[in-house]
């Protein structure tokens, strides 16, 4: 459904990812997972049109997406959670949501995934007419993912949804993703430092390193991976 | 001057304050929205409120003059259309000039396109208030009706009375009257919110699907359009020329200021704050000192409360 093929891309003249040729199938939960700096934020910023790769092609639903504005992809269905949340803080939680489902899909789904938004996040229900900057780190990841949630996308982006948090608070979200993949069919892209819960979670993973993908597939091949084993897994 | 005599005086300026304030609020109002959204200092903005004013002055007397159209209210009525004629303009001047210095294109450029945006806003305001003197000539002009010079009297049995000047009156009344409406529509309707979230976080609104470059567009046509009204209803009682934006945007930023940047709700008590202290220290004080004050207001607020009185700290548009 998504594919990257022989990106390369970067700030200002400088390409951070090489060659990259990644692929996510409808219904797929895959993770991408590399150290700091490896270039996954770069992957993400590319795919909904922040940064224009300089060469390379990425196709979503068999349409060429870099003829497409960045604004336009979100109502193609692909709904980016940003690194760092980015919720719109002086806004409430609910117009949040609001925000989340300005695609048309999401306008037309709205109520439907309200509810289902409600039910996997009952704690934004709650504090539905509260500022989205009031809210604590955690909270704000859990609106971040039912904002991409609420514009009813094909595929979710999901650019390190446990950065900052506690390791309860951030096995909560992981849980909360398997429940969202489980019931429904939006596929889902993974971007995590956290490598172990990454690959425990999604059912196919590539590592990226110094923006090249040094490694893929599928999570027990991985995870039985030597180099893996001694870099990431600590065994 | 005996102390009836200076409560009256002082009534009397609380009232004008009151009433040209509004105005004051309603041009700060446009201001803000493009700070607001655009992060985009806009030194033309009192070329704009100019616009409203010789648009309301050509319009009344195109009027008059082809169709005989007369009437205390007309200045009124093509006050407001200012509002759209301009909001267009504005939209053109985006998309040819600022759109180039703001935005995404901005960011590319040194600061953040603030220089550029700085000498273009600056250029603008040069260019308009040229163009403004050879087209509309340096004589001042006004649009005033009967109703500038009729007044409410209000007196109390104590021998003190009040006027309330009635085009300033419904000139107020006007600019409080779109102040809500425009104020409603950025708190409840779909592209208001839009335009806020792009205020807030630009990239996440690119991840939402909002135009982040057309949101920006609306918010300096409403910006420009609205302050254009503010002069239009301004024209209505007070004489100007095409340097007049000069004299205005200094009141303009100092209301934004003074309410907190990028708040509607401040942006338009700071302007009538600005407004009553404009009059009520022309009471106290010299006529000459009357800018002074303002200033000397502003700056002890910069120093005490950099964030404005009425603007929550980090809530824009």
């Amino acid at each position: 459904m998504l594919k990257l093929s022989n990106v390369y891309a970067g700030y200002g003249g400088v390409d951070v990812l090489h060659e990259l040729t990644v692929e996510v199938q409808a219904g797929e939960f895959v993770a991408v997972v590399g150290p700091n700096g490896a270039g996954k934020s770069t992957l993400f910023k590319t795919i909904s049109g922040l940064i224009t790769p300089s060469s390379g092609s990425i196709e979503f639903l068999g349409q060429d997406l870099l003829a497409v504005s960045a604004a336009k992809r979100a109502h193609l269905g692909i709904a980016h959670v940003p690194e760092g949340r980015q919720v719109f803080a002086s806004m409430t939680i609910y117009e949040n949501l609001e925000m989340g489902a300005y695609t048309r899909a999401g306008q037309k789904h709205w109520q439907d995934n309200l509810e289902k938004i409600y039910n996997w996040f009952p704690i934004l229900k709650e504090r539905q007419s509260q500022l989205a900057g009031t809210l604590s780190g955690g909270q704000q990841q859990m609106l971040a993912i039912a904002r991409g949630l609420a514009a009813h996308p094909k595929i979710l982006l999901l650019d390190e949804p446990s950065m900052g948090l506690s390791p309860a608070i951030a096995d909560e979200i992981f849980e909360r993703l398997i429940d969202i993949h489980k019931n429904s069919d939006i596929s889902l892209m993974l971007v995590e430092q956290r490598v172990a819960e990454a690959l425990h979670f999604a059912s196919r993973a590539y590592v990226l390193e110094a923006g090249r993908i040094i490694l893929s597939g599928d999570q027990d091949a991985l995870r039985d991976d030597d180099r893996i084993r001694q870099a990431y897994l600590g065994m | 001057m005996d102390i009836a005599q200076l409560i009256e005086n002082l009534l009397q300026s609380l009232v004008a304050g009151v009433l040209t304030g509004s105005t004051y609020g309603l041009m700060c109002v446009g201001l803000t929205i493009i700070f607001g959204v655009m992060r985009v200092i806009n030194f033309a903005q009192g070329e704009f409120m100019m616009l409203g004013m010789y648009f309301t002055y050509f319009c009344v007397n195109f009027l008059t003059r082809q169709f005989g159209l007369e009437g205390i209210y007309l200045p009124f009525v093509v006050a407001m259309l200012a509002g759209p004629v301009i909001y267009l303009f504005g939209d053109l001047l985006h998309r040819g000039l600022l759109n180039k210095v703001s935005g995404q294109q901005g960011s590319k450029l040194e600061a953040g396109g603030h220089y550029a945006q700085l000498v273009l806003t600056l250029g603008l305001a040069l260019l308009l208030q040229n163009a403004g003197l050879y087209f509309f000539g340096s004589t001042p002009v006004s649009v005033s009706t009967s109703l500038s010079y009729t007044a409410w009297e209000l007196g109390s049995p104590e021998g003190i009375s009040v006027f309330i000047n009635q085009a300033q009156s419904l000139a107020a009344i006007l600019a409080v009257g779109v102040v809500l409406i425009f104020g409603f529509l950025i708190a409840k309707s779909r592209l208001g919110k839009s335009l806020r979230a792009a205020a807030d976080n630009p990239d996440a609104a690119i991840y939402m699907g909002i135009d982040v470059e057309r949101a920006h567009r609306i918010a300096f046509g409403f910006g420009v359009g609205i302050t254009a009204i503010g002069g239009g209803l301004l024209a209505s009682y007070a004489p100007f020329q095409p340097y007049i934006g000069t004299e205005y945007v200094i009141i303009m930023y100092a209301g934004v200021v003074l309410g907190g940047l990028g708040s509607i709700r401040g942006a338009f008590l700071g302007g009538l704050s600005i407004g009553i202290l404009q009059q009520v220290s022309a009471t106290l004080l010299p006529n000459q000192l009357q800018n002074t004050v303002i200033f000397v207001c502003f700056l002890a607020v910069i120093l005490l409360r950099p964030n404005g009185f009425f603007g929550k700290s980090g809530r824009v548009a």
